[in-house]
């Protein structure tokens, strides 16, 4: 008999005689647990890690801006305001609707609503005067159709603010 | 069960199905203990790689190509296993101890398994005394079947040193062979 078929005979008499311990199971059923786990457990740890810095980074500007106007938020400051006629007192009274806006609309509407006023207001700003008088013909072609395109936008949100205001008991 | 077979049940045991894993380890864990067994000689050990193995199948199931056999890659992993194995071994344990352990190992084994068994294994008891570069070349190519070439791929070594380890091995084994049970055919 050659030495080839010798060798894969005894071999496989070899592995015949050879057998895997049953308790060799339960060790690898319970490593297998634990890759599961560890597989599981992972991807929520990184989501909530993402959302806890995603949470402080806007925690962070807002608390900024907490503590000044809403209204700076779109104007600037009340500088800004002034420069086009208004009173320090009109822009109390801007703050106190944009703050009855932040408690009736979701976070998010609230967000939009001021990126929105603020662009309209930039471009009433443009076309308003010294003096307070507006004149549209001051703007371009494309900036009245922004002018239109905010104005449909704005007016679902704006109805929301003054409905619920006026549903209030 | 074959390869094909074998692949969606794997996929389904790495993301957590139970009775997929029970499947999976149903149809390979006698042909990866065997493999180790032929490998490594302590119980203890040949256990603890047993279930590196199953780990590691599970980590590294994305890296699986599908277009291989998957009892390749299976193999190549057992194989890489053992080799991190004796490679830590090496370190742990002075060469002189690790010889005078070896020994014991062999008789250990050998009366447990094989003599039990009531069979003369003349030649795999040489083949144990071969040294682990040697032998793991004629498990794969005898036990497994792979040609020489494949086995070049699976121990990432050039396949002009797989034919020279083949070679030496079988030579060993012949020179042997014929010293303790060959006189039978002599005489």
């Amino acid at each position: 008999m050659s030495i080839d078929k010798e060798l894969r005979e005894e071999l496989r008499q070899a592995a015949d005689s050879m057998h895997c311990p049953p308790d060799l199971y339960e060790r690898v059923h319970q490593s297998y647990q634990h890759f599961v786990k560890e597989k599981r457990g992972r991807s929520p740890m990184k989501k909530r890690l993402l959302a806890g810095i995603a949470a402080v980074a806007i925690l962070i500007p807002s608390a900024v801006y907490a503590s000044s106007y809403l209204a700076d938020g779109i104007f600037g400051s009340s500088a800004a305001i002034e420069k086009i006629g208004g009173s320090k007192e009109e822009y109390q009274e801007i703050e106190g609707f944009l703050k009855t806006a932040k408690a009736k609309l979701t976070e998010d509407e609230f967000k939009e609503y001021m990126e929105l006023t603020k662009q309209l207001m930039q471009l009433k700003m443009k076309i308003t005067d010294k003096n307070g008088i507006r004149d549209e013909g001051k703007l371009t072609k494309e900036e009245q159709q922004q002018w239109e395109q905010l104005a449909t936008k704005l007016a679902p949100l704006f109805e929301k603010i003054t409905a619920t205001e006026t549903a209030k008991p | 069960m074959n390869d094909k077979e074998l692949l969606p049940w794997l996929e389904k045991a790495t993301l957590g199905d139970e009775s997929a894993f029970q499947l999976v380890y149903q149809a390979t864990h006698q042909d990866v203990y065997r493999t180790v067994a032929f490998l490594v000689y302590n119980k203890q050990d040949i256990e603890d790689i047993v279930n590196e193995v199953y780990m590691r199948m599970w980590r590294s199931f994305h890296n699986y190509d599908p277009n291989r056999s998957f009892r390749f890659w299976l193999h190549g992993i057992t194989v890489r296993q053992v080799q991190d194995w004796k490679r830590k071994a090496w370190r742990r344990i002075r060469l002189f101890e690790r010889n005078r352990q070896m020994t014991c190992e062999q008789f250990d084994w050998t009366d447990k398994a094989v003599l039990q068994s009531e069979m003369q294994l003349e030649l795999l008891s040489l083949v144990r005394q071969l040294s682990y570069k040697l032998s793991v070349v004629v498990i794969l190519r005898y036990f497994h079947d792979y040609a020489l070439e494949e086995i070049a791929d699976m121990l990432q070594i050039p396949v002009g040193t797989v034919k020279s380890r083949h070679h030496l091995a079988l030579k060993e084994l012949r020179k042997r062979f014929g010293m303790t049970g060959g006189d039978a055919y002599v005489h």
